[in-house]
């Protein structure tokens, strides 16, 4: 087991590298002119200072290395725009926690209401008129396909008329964060929705539960004790996918309520080319969906019984 | 063997089964009379698709949900099962009176639950015991059925058995349920054929010990010969011959009980091809007429295509639904090969 965390960390720090490598070579393709905000206005040689200050002339192999041995000892480099001057990791510091707050409340949102959701829609596909089922089909089935853009500006048009709802986030009004945290987590209860309802009405056709209920077991403890159970393992996986989710959704909510976060950060950072607070953004987003993509993996190998991890053994 | 009649312990009478598929009504089950004797070993045969599953599960109530019993009675002590609707009434049948082996150990059992866990549920819910006197019975259950080191094993799961171990496990939570009846459907079909003679002895043994009534579902007539006391044959939802096992396979009447035996491996001569039954079943989606095998039976009657055959009695053991054994009926022979299986039957039984 620790050896295979090794080797899954080991790898993950590969990728890692990677996708900033990638991300680091691209972004010194943009234009010159987006570093300045008086491109034209300025001489040949005010142009070629601002770009020696910012550090590109360098070749960019010399550029490369010298943000890698920037990131080995935790210097991420200063902002360029945002905040002039200013060490980038201070500047998400301070954005950070509330972006956390937010997406995690949204999470817990998503599974509370996600998870009930499906064991619905799955139980009422043994009734006559599969009405749950329908409805819950309808309400999955719109949230997979409008994109989130759309609905998130519906949302917040018809939906902040409410009383103490409002367009943007107020830190001081906890009534405004309903808005945001639960346009963030409709997704994400749709995707549980309904992929719980699959693997339930999967798991309930299978050769086990009929003999479970052939030796008697009342059908509610045969969907609580084996169906749910066993429809659970397939969903831990997609454990990581909805953090991605949320991160994603983040990017758009945040900028759309003006909440004071890292998603806004990043859409701001990238319009003004801030390369530095770019790459700071860049690497810990990318860091939290490798290591959700980990965390869902060793979820399911703690339950399920017939995954045993590194080891050569068993199974089929 | 036990005939008189306060001995049968699960009596069907015109059983008719209906599934609806798509707005079409497939008669599964149609009109099938058969009564199950107190302490034997009952095996019914019949080729995939005939309803043998079928039949036995409703006396389960484990019918698909599209499936519905549109006649009939089942009869078990004393209650008509059919007339059974809510889930309360089946918990005291399903386990309690009735227990099932099913076909496929690889699937039938929980895979993230330890066997000991699966076994415990089925003590729990029949057997009046708690905790750890639930724990050594069921511990107790899988030594019973020939596992070693039964107290390891129990914390193990499914995929830590090989297929004839979980099969003994599945036969262990059947038994654990303490029924009277065992239903085997097909228990030896996925297992190797090493381990099959081994599943069926377990089995007999257990019966013999537990003083079980088994009913075998199979279209192995090689099981059927090893542990049946009688044979009904189910052809297209309906039983069309039954009687002992010697007598239905020394002296079949029915002209598809004599083509299911041709088609024996053991009958066919080296070099020669195997027997096959010409054509398939009937479309059970719709009306059978006569004699549901006709259209498949060169020696068929006029008669068989158009009135169904009423259940002539061969001995008060044997009786077959075909028009051969009305008087009436010219003397229709068996194939060369079925007389000659007769022959030898009259001389192991002599």
């Amino acid at each position: 087991m620790a050896k295979y965390i090794g080797k899954r960390l080991l790898r993950s720090l590969l990728t890692l590298f990677l996708i900033m490598s990638i991300v680091f070579i691209l972004l010194r393709q943009m234009p010159i002119e987006g570093y300045f905000q008086n491109f034209e206005k300025m001489s040949a040689l005010q142009i070629k200072v601002g770009l020696q200050q910012l550090g590109l002339t360098d070749p960019l192999p010399v550029q490369l290395a010298n943000f890698w041995k920037g990131v080995l000892t935790g210097d991420l480099g200063v902002s360029h725009k945002y905040r002039v001057g200013v060490d980038v990791l201070e500047i998400i510091a301070g954005k950070m926690p509330l972006s956390i707050c937010i997406g995690m409340a949204a999470l817990c949102i998503s599974l509370l209401v996600g998870l009930p959701l499906g064991i619905l829609m799955a139980r009422s596909t043994r009734t006559r008129w599969k009405l749950g089922d329908k409805l819950g089909t309808v309400f999955v089935v719109v949230i997979q396909g409008v994109p989130a853009a759309i609905y998130y500006l519906l949302i917040q048009f018809y939906f902040s008329r409410l009383p103490g709802a409002s367009m943007f986030f107020y830190m001081d009004q906890p009534t405004t964060w309903i808005l945001p945290i639960l346009s963030l987590s409709l997704g994400n209860t749709a995707y549980y929705a309904m992929w719980l309802r699959r693997y339930m009405v999967d798991e309930s056709n299978k050769d086990y539960v009929t003999l479970a209920r052939a030796k008697g077991v009342p059908t509610a403890a045969i969907s609580r004790k084996h169906v749910f159970r066993n429809a659970l393992v397939p969903l831990v996986q997609f454990i990581p996918t909805s953090v991605i989710l949320t991160l994603m959704g983040s990017l758009y909510v945040e900028s759309l309520y003006s909440i004071p976060g890292m998603g806004g950060l990043l859409v701001t950072a990238i319009q003004g080319q801030d390369n530095t607070l770019v790459q700071a953004l860049v690497l810990i987003y990318a860091a939290i969906s490798i290591l959700g993509l980990l965390v869902g993996d060793l979820l399911m190998a703690l339950m399920d019984p017939r995954i045993t991890l590194g080891k050569k053994e068993g199974g089929r | 063997m036990p005939t008189s009649t306060d001995n049968i312990i699960l009596s069907f009478q015109d059983l008719d089964i209906r599934f609806t598929l798509r707005g079409q009504v497939l008669n599964a089950i149609r009109g099938v009379s058969l009564d199950v004797f107190r302490g034997e070993s009952l095996a019914i045969v019949g080729e995939s698709g005939s309803g043998k599953s079928v039949f036995t599960k409703s006396a389960m109530g484990l019918l698909d949900a599209n499936g519905t019993i549109a006649g009939g009675h089942i009869w078990y002590d004393g209650k008509d099962l059919t007339t059974f609707r809510t889930e309360k009434d089946w918990l005291a049948i399903r386990g309690k009176e009735i227990a099932m082996v099913m076909q496929d150990p690889m699937t039938s059992l929980n895979p993230l639950k330890t066997v000991g866990d699966q076994i415990l549920e089925a003590v729990l819910l029949h057997q009046d015991l708690k905790g750890e006197a639930a724990k050594a019975a069921s511990i107790q259950a899988l030594a019973a059925v020939g596992i070693d080191d039964p107290e390891r094993r129990y914390k193990q799961y499914p995929h830590e058995f090989s297929g004839g171990m979980r099969q003994r496990v599945v036969i262990a939570i059947a038994v654990a349920c303490r029924p009277k009846i065992l239903i085997c459907d097909e228990p030896t079909t996925a297992l190797d054929v090493t381990i099959q003679a081994q599943i069926l002895d377990l089995i007999k043994n257990l019966q013999k010990k537990l003083d079980l009534t088994t009913i075998y579902i199979t279209h192995d007539l090689g099981v059927v010969a090893n542990v049946a006391d009688r044979i009904a044959v189910m052809y297209a939802g309906d039983i069309i011959e039954v009687g002992r096992c010697e007598e239905v396979f020394y002296d079949p009447k029915h002209p598809y009980t004599w083509a299911l035996l041709s088609s024996l491996p053991q009958l066919g001569v080296k070099g020669q091809d195997l027997y096959s039954i010409q054509g398939t079943p009937p479309n059970l989606f719709y009306e059978v007429h006569g004699d549901a095998f006709a259209p498949r039976n060169p020696q068929a009657l006029n008669i068989d295509f158009v009135e169904r055959p009423p259940f002539f009695e061969v001995s008060p053991t044997h009786k077959a639904r075909t028009w051969l054994l009305d008087p009436r009926a010219p003397k229709v022979e068996p194939p060369e090969h079925i007389r000659q299986l007769r022959e030898k039957g009259g001389a192991i039984h002599d």
